[in-house]
């Protein structure tokens, strides 16, 4: 997703100042010059960031580019853009009828490839020179990216660059992703619907194995009544607890997966919906679900184990 | 080897029990009768270690059961118990059923019990596979597996023909001959005839 894509382009990000969204930004190109001479910065770029109906797609995401920051997409077919050229994420690619050109607020643009991009986000979007776009968006940039030597103090770096214009902001990249107000709703909303989801999933593992295991009572009574111990039937309930919970996490993890890929690659959604399932999420979610899986099942075995054999046996009768 | 002291239970505010004093010796094979809910599958449960009784003492061989650490351990040692209804596990097959009760026991083993009950062709079938007097025998065999020092069968011919009742009691009185205790409890007072001793339970006390 978008955070995704700032994160390949520097280590600094240049916004226009007080602007409640990176989309109304507008920047002077020009200070890419001034950014360059600054010590420990290895290189600048500028991206104009709009949107427009492209074909029968209602909105596409547009990217104009300097030049130095084309070696980001990659291309499965044709050459970066010249003037007048435009380059095509591979998922908007599929969708349009005319495989040649493409017009854009009225200007129309040779294609001049086509890219693949793991951002989704880029996957469906139109990328133009930066002038063009701007020329379209009327304005100079929209964001200006900075790669630092990794030996610099960064935040001296920004403290340099600021004091080239006062009507700019600047921050470190990853300060800005975890700050920029849309990335906080996206993740907060995620993270409370996921949330919710994931409670509501333990609680219903909980219920079923608990279930499970009250159905099975007379079956330990009957075991019981032949002498097998209680701790060879908690042990045994629990194992195959543990067996159903992993086979049900293998299941979850490689369906959500999948889930995810569709959603990715869909050209329908151009690339604007994304996700990612991060090892340290599902090893949390695994672990918890494995303590749920314990709790649910061992809870009603020892409760069995108190129960005389003849009571469990009748319970079920 | 069985001693009952003062024996009472209940269910709730239900007396099923009524102070039971009982002297079982080694070797004896004892008939429990009594009508329906006349206390005598409860009495059976509780000598059998399956029910704690509400108030009163068991000694086996002296030894108090409540002093005993490992009760799975000590009746899966001491005791057999074979149910009215066979209760079976149902997802494990005849051979499975048995080799539960006793890991330790060969297949040869199981095969020789099963034949005692001519039900060894059946060894790989479910219990949802052969009929109710079949699966009473299966369960009648698996009590059998440790070759426990007493036995007990609450009704344990009660899905069985005549034929197979009498097969099941002549059984009982060889291994009451063996050395073996067997309690049984039992609504035909012709079977019970073929036991060393009848008990009778009447509303929760002994006649």
């Amino acid at each position: 997703m978008y955070s995704s894509m700032l994160k390949t382009d520097g280590d600094i990000i240049i916004t226009q100042a007080k602007i409640s969204d990176t989309f109304f930004s507008n920047v002077d190109i020009n200070l890419i010059k001034k950014i360059k001479r600054i010590d420990g910065v290895n290189d600048s770029s500028a991206f104009v960031i709009g949107a427009s109906p492209v074909e029968s797609l209602p909105i596409v995401a547009i990217y104009g580019v300097t030049k130095n920051r084309f070696k980001n997409y990659e291309l499965v077919d044709g050459i970066y853009p010249s003037q007048n050229e435009a380059l095509i994420g591979e998922s908007i690619y599929a969708s349009l009828s005319d495989k040649k050109s493409i017009t854009i607020a009225n200007e129309e643009f040779k294609i001049s490839g086509v890219f693949k991009s793991e951002i989704g986000f880029e996957n469906g979007g139109v990328v133009l020179n930066v002038n063009e776009a701007g020329a379209i968006f009327n304005k100079s940039a929209s964001i200006i990216m900075v790669n630092s030597d990794i030996y610099k103090n960064i935040n001296a770096i920004i403290k340099e660059i600021k004091n080239l214009d006062s009507n700019i902001d600047v921050k470190s990249t990853d300060n800005f992703v975890t700050n920029y107000n849309q990335f906080k709703i996206i993740k907060t909303s995620s993270t409370v619907i996921s949330f919710i989801a994931f409670i509501m999933g333990l609680i219903g593992i909980v219920s079923i194995m608990s279930i499970t295991i009250n159905q099975r009572k007379s079956e330990f009574g009957i075991k019981r009544a032949i002498g097998i111990s209680m701790r060879n039937i908690i042990g045994a309930i629990v194992s195959e607890a543990l067996i159903l919970g992993v086979v049900s996490f293998v299941s979850a993890f490689s369906i959500s997966t999948l889930v995810l890929y569709i959603i990715k690659n869909s050209a329908h959604l151009q690339g604007y919906v994304n996700g990612e399932i991060s090892l340290s999420l599902a090893f949390g979610i695994f672990v918890t679900s494995m303590i749920m899986v314990i709790v649910g099942s061992i809870l009603p075995a020892i409760n069995a184990a108190k129960t005389d054999p003849i009571m469990l046996i009748q319970g079920n009768r | 080897m069985l001693i009952a002291k003062s024996i009472s239970h209940n269910y709730g505010e239900d007396m099923a029990l009524k102070d039971i004093n009982l002297d079982i010796k080694k070797g004896e094979f004892i008939a429990i009768v009594g009508e329906s809910g006349s206390g005598k599958s409860t009495l059976l449960s509780i000598l059998s270690t399956l029910l704690t009784p509400s108030s009163g003492e068991i000694l086996f061989d002296g030894m108090s059961y409540k002093e005993i650490k490992n009760i799975d351990k000590f009746r899966k040692k001491n005791i057999g118990f074979i149910f009215q209804f066979h209760y079976l596990i149902e997802y494990l097959n005849v051979y499975d059923n048995l080799k539960i009760a006793n890991e330790e026991s060969s297949e040869s083993e199981i095969l020789s019990l099963l034949k005692i009950f001519d039900i060894a062709k059946l060894i790989k079938k479910l219990p949802n596979e052969i009929s109710g007097g079949q699966r009473q025998r299966v369960a009648i065999a698996r009590a059998l597996m440790n070759r426990p020092s007493i036995v007990f069968a609450d009704e344990p011919t009660g899905n069985l023909d005549s034929k197979n009742a009498v097969l099941v009691f002549d059984r009982f009185r060889e291994m009451a001959k063996k050395g073996t205790t067997i309690i049984v409890t039992t609504h035909n007072r012709e079977l019970s005839e073929l036991a060393d001793r009848i008990i009778e339970v009447k509303d929760g006390q002994l006649q």
